[in-house]
């Protein structure tokens, strides 16, 4: 188990370097640079002495191995420099939207898991007839719902209608429902539809007959059986679903106009703003990272069969 | 309560809301109160808060109530009249100005705005700080010294005669900042709590990019003396929340959510219209929003072809079908609220006979395929969209449309900041680009032409290394006289000319003169604007509602 958890870690090491330096040739191989998008900016109607003046003083012009060493020595101090575009520390803008996306992010995921298991119990009371094949094409139409329409609709709808929650000066939790229901919806439609055809085939399973013939409840055999089955596929499934509420918590936090690593990236990637891109890719890996390392290391957990392999069953 | 007794008290309580509202409204007029915080909605969160980066409008949105400036230019007149300078004394050539300052004016810090700060402040702001990384200020030309001649007085040299330069202290680039500020690098400057001034509203706190909340200094005693409002500001604080959506925006302004807005598109003025809401149109009294061309490119070169595309331009079209009556149709390169204007319609007429030919004479023929080429090579032009500028993607597609029917074609392309910035430089990839500027003195004209400002027509020796030959001399003495005339009446003159050669070089298609747009809910009182249509909310104050 030691020497699996070690490969893992160093795999996603690897992972995060590999992130870190192609995002860096990348943004260099970018035309233009941030120091002449900020200052070639007609607002300033800065001559050209003027601006090689301040490609000087930014050192634009250094060689791109000085760079590369120079900023990979920087981040590995915890020094992510200055926001060229925005005039603050990369800190402080990471401070103030790293933690409402991964509020958002959080408890998106969570509420679209809960309303992908909503879905899936009802699909599973017996004896619902018709209205079982309506639950059942739910999720396609939650995932053709456009992230952008629905939080239109929602803030259409709940704050300027019905008035409910306001969007402009809401309450800390008050401000996060409409948000969080925005990015839930279109990505519990993958995991509920996961979620029932696993159900429906581990149903079918032999195993099933075997418990259901010694006397099993339905209930008894959907939790205690077929829930644990189920889930497995919808686990990795949500490694991959994090990069989706990542896209969606982008569309929401521009509609709702909340702060986030969504559009402070869009900002940094129309302005070029190095810095600040440099930090949110190495961050991002390194959840998307942590993610896939931590779904690894749970499988031998939830299936005993994958702790036999790894040689760490007794 | 039975349905009629419903309607009868719903009727009572109706007619007792009118009432009430009415000698409200009434009072209120007469008597401004204090107190209350003003929700004022913003597209888009400030950046840099350096003095001269308040051009871009969200800069200049919070710098214009934080700080002060020297003079303050009377948005009606745009005569310059006393602020934090009560007197002034200019040489007959323009080249040396001497401030007395007003005494007892101090930066929310405390310390004092006397001729040292000042003094500090200008040299900064005209010659750059280049340890701090600070750049100069496009307003102020041929700066050369300061000189503090006591605590009171200050006197500026310059290089050159510098008519623009009064003006140009009233501007939101000139604001006045604190030592410790102007201590701090620029790429510190973002940080809005770090901006001190003088102004009637202090930075309390901010959500980098969020949030921002402005308080009123209970000591404020230095708005301009001319201003019937003396004293603290009406309101209590100001909250700016960044919405980026228009719609939000809107709907939250209508729904009661907030108080005052920014950027309101012009198809959405009816709907705020119709509910009682107030839309304010401010111009920005510079340079128009034209398209400007690059002569440097071969298919643009000839003065036939941007005759041509001129006339086949139909500015009246644009800005009755994408605009409104705030959006009037240009008449010339600058405004017409600018100072030194001329009426220059009957050289911008819409005349798509008179443009074919043009053409033809230039030696463009009209292919099988519609569009005109010469020697074989089509002629297909490009241009970026410029996404400040009001609904500029829409106005170059109806552009190409209108070109189109010549046989021209104009493709829009949206770029990501780099690509369009590195592109715009080089005329042979973007012969074509959209250009405003706002600031209301005649400077303005410079700043958008000469090589070493802004260089729309990208001249040779101005801000690209990729013209090969183009550059115009005799526009470019013209503009050198313009920014360094010292006889004000003549200066006018100078102004007169520059617009009518750039128009009879077609070097600009005028389309509409540029508002900043808002709107506001009616129980918004005193709202005011600076010469450029940057809010000011010193006198604002916010009726019973």
């Amino acid at each position: 188990m030691a020497r699996y958890v070690l490969s893992r870690t160093g795999q996603a090491l690897l992972v995060l370097w590999a992130a870190f330096t192609i995002s860096f040739v990348l943004l260099q191989a970018m035309p233009g640079d941030a120091v002449l998008i900020k200052f070639q900016n007609p607002e300033y109607g800065l001559g050209p002495e003027q601006l090689a003046d301040i490609r000087a003083a930014y050192a634009a012009d250094g060689s791109l191995a000085s760079q590369y060493l120079q900023t990979i020595g920087n981040f590995l101090t915890g020094n992510f420099g200055y926001s060229l575009q925005r005039g603050v520390a990369v800190s402080a803008q990471l401070a103030v939207n790293l933690p409402s996306t991964i509020q958002l992010a959080g408890l998106g995921f969570a509420t679209a898991l809960i309303l992908a298991v909503i879905l899936a119990i009802f699909c599973n009371i017996p004896g619902l007839g018709r209205l079982r094949s309506f639950i059942h094409s739910i999720p396609s139409l939650f995932v053709s719902v456009p992230t952008f329409w629905l939080g239109i609709m929602l803030i259409q709808i709940f704050s300027f209608r019905l008035k409910l929650v306001p969007v402009i000066n809401p309450g800390p939790w008050e401000g996060l429902i409409l948000p969080v229901l925005t990015v839930a919806v279109p990505i519990s439609a993958p995991m509920a539809q996961l979620l029932l055809r696993n159900v429906d085939e581990v149903l079918t399973r032999p195993f099933v007959a075997v418990v259901r013939a010694k006397g099993a409840s339905h209930y008894w055999v959907l939790w205690r059986h077929v829930a644990r089955n189920a889930s497995l596929p919808v686990l990795t499934v949500a490694g991959v679903l994090f990069g989706e509420l990542l896209a969606g918590a982008v569309v929401t936090e521009a509609v709702f106009g909340l702060n986030g690593i969504g559009g402070l990236a869009e900002q940094a990637v129309t302005s070029q703003d190095v810095a600040v891109l440099q930090a949110i890719v190495v961050i991002s890996a390194a959840t998307f990272v942590a993610i896939n390392l931590a779904i690894d290391l749970l499988y031998p957990v939830l299936d005993p069969r994958l702790k036999t392999k790894l040689g760490t069953a007794r | 309560m039975s349905f009629k007794n419903l309607g009868a008290a719903a009727l009572i309580g109706a007619l007792s809301l009118t009432i009430s509202a009415s000698v409200g409204i009434a009072e209120d007029a007469a008597k401004p109160v204090t107190g209350g915080t003003l929700i004022y909605l913003e597209q888009q969160a400030h950046t840099n808060l350096y003095p001269p980066a308040g051009g871009f409008y969200p800069n200049g949105g919070v710098l214009n109530q934080i700080t002060d400036k020297l003079t303050y230019q009377n948005p009606k007149t745009l005569e310059i009249e006393p602020w934090i300078a009560q007197s002034w004394t200019v040489n007959e050539n323009a080249t040396e100005y001497t401030f007395r300052l007003r005494a007892g004016v101090t930066f929310s810090d405390g310390s004092p705005l006397d001729a040292n700060a000042v003094a500090k402040n200008y040299d900064t702001f005209g010659l750059g700080n280049k340890a701090l990384k600070q750049p100069v200020s496009e307003v102020i030309n041929n700066y050369d010294h300061s000189e503090v001649i006591d605590p009171l007085t200050i006197k500026f040299y310059f290089k050159r005669p510098s008519p623009g330069f009064l003006q140009g202290t009233s501007v939101i680039g000139s604001g006045l900042v604190s030592l410790a500020t102007l201590a701090l690098p620029f790429e510190q400057l973002g940080d809005a709590t770090k901006i001190i001034g003088s102004g009637p509203f202090v930075v309390e706190s901010e959500t980098l990019g969020k949030e921002l909340s402005l308080k009123a200094r209970q000591d404020y005693n230095w708005g301009p003396p001319k201003f019937k409002h003396q004293g603290r500001a009406y309101l209590d604080g100001i909250k700016f929340v960044i919405t980026g959506e228009d719609s939000v925006r809107i709907g939250a302004l209508l729904s009661g959510q907030a108080d005052f807005i920014r950027q309101v598109q012009a198809y959405d003025e009816e709907q705020v219209e119709s509910q009682g809401y107030k839309i304010y149109a401010p111009p920005t009294r510079g340079v128009n929003n034209s398209v400007v061309f690059r002569p440097d490119n071969p298919l643009v070169a000839d003065l036939r072809v941007r005759r041509a595309l001129l006339h086949g331009t139909n500015t009246q079209e644009i800005v009755s079908t994408l605009f409104s009556v705030n959006y009037p149709q240009a008449k010339s390169i600058i405004a017409s609220t600018a100072q030194g204007y001329v009426d220059l319609s009957s050289k911008l007429a819409y005349d798509p006979a008179e443009a074919a030919k043009l053409l033809d004479d230039a030696g463009w023929k009209a292919g099988a395929n519609g569009v005109r080429a010469k020697d074989g090579q089509p002629l297909i032009l490009t241009a970026y969209e410029s996404p400040p500028q009001p609904q500029n993607k829409a106005t170059l597609q109806l552009v190409a449309q209108q070109w189109a029917k010549l046989g021209v074609t104009l493709n829009v392309l949206a770029g990501d900041a780099g690509s369009k910035t590195v592109d715009d430089l080089d005329p042979d990839k973007t012969p074509v680009s959209p250009a405003m500027v706002g600031r209301a003195d005649p400077d303005v004209i410079k700043s958008q032409y000469y090589p070493k400002n802004r260089d729309v027509l990208r001249q040779k020796g101005g801000l690209s290394d990729k013209v090969k030959s183009f550059a115009d001399g005799r526009l470019n003495g013209l503009l050198e006289q313009l920014s360094s005339e010292p006889d004000p009446a003549k200066r006018l003159t100078i102004a007169g000319e520059v617009q009518n050669y750039v128009i009879d070089q077609a070097y600009a298609i005028p389309i509409f003169e540029e508002p900043q747009a808002f709107a506001g809910a009616p129980y918004v009182q005193g709202v005011a604007f600076e010469a450029v249509g940057r809010p000011s909310f010193y006198s604002i104050w916010l009726a019973e509602h």
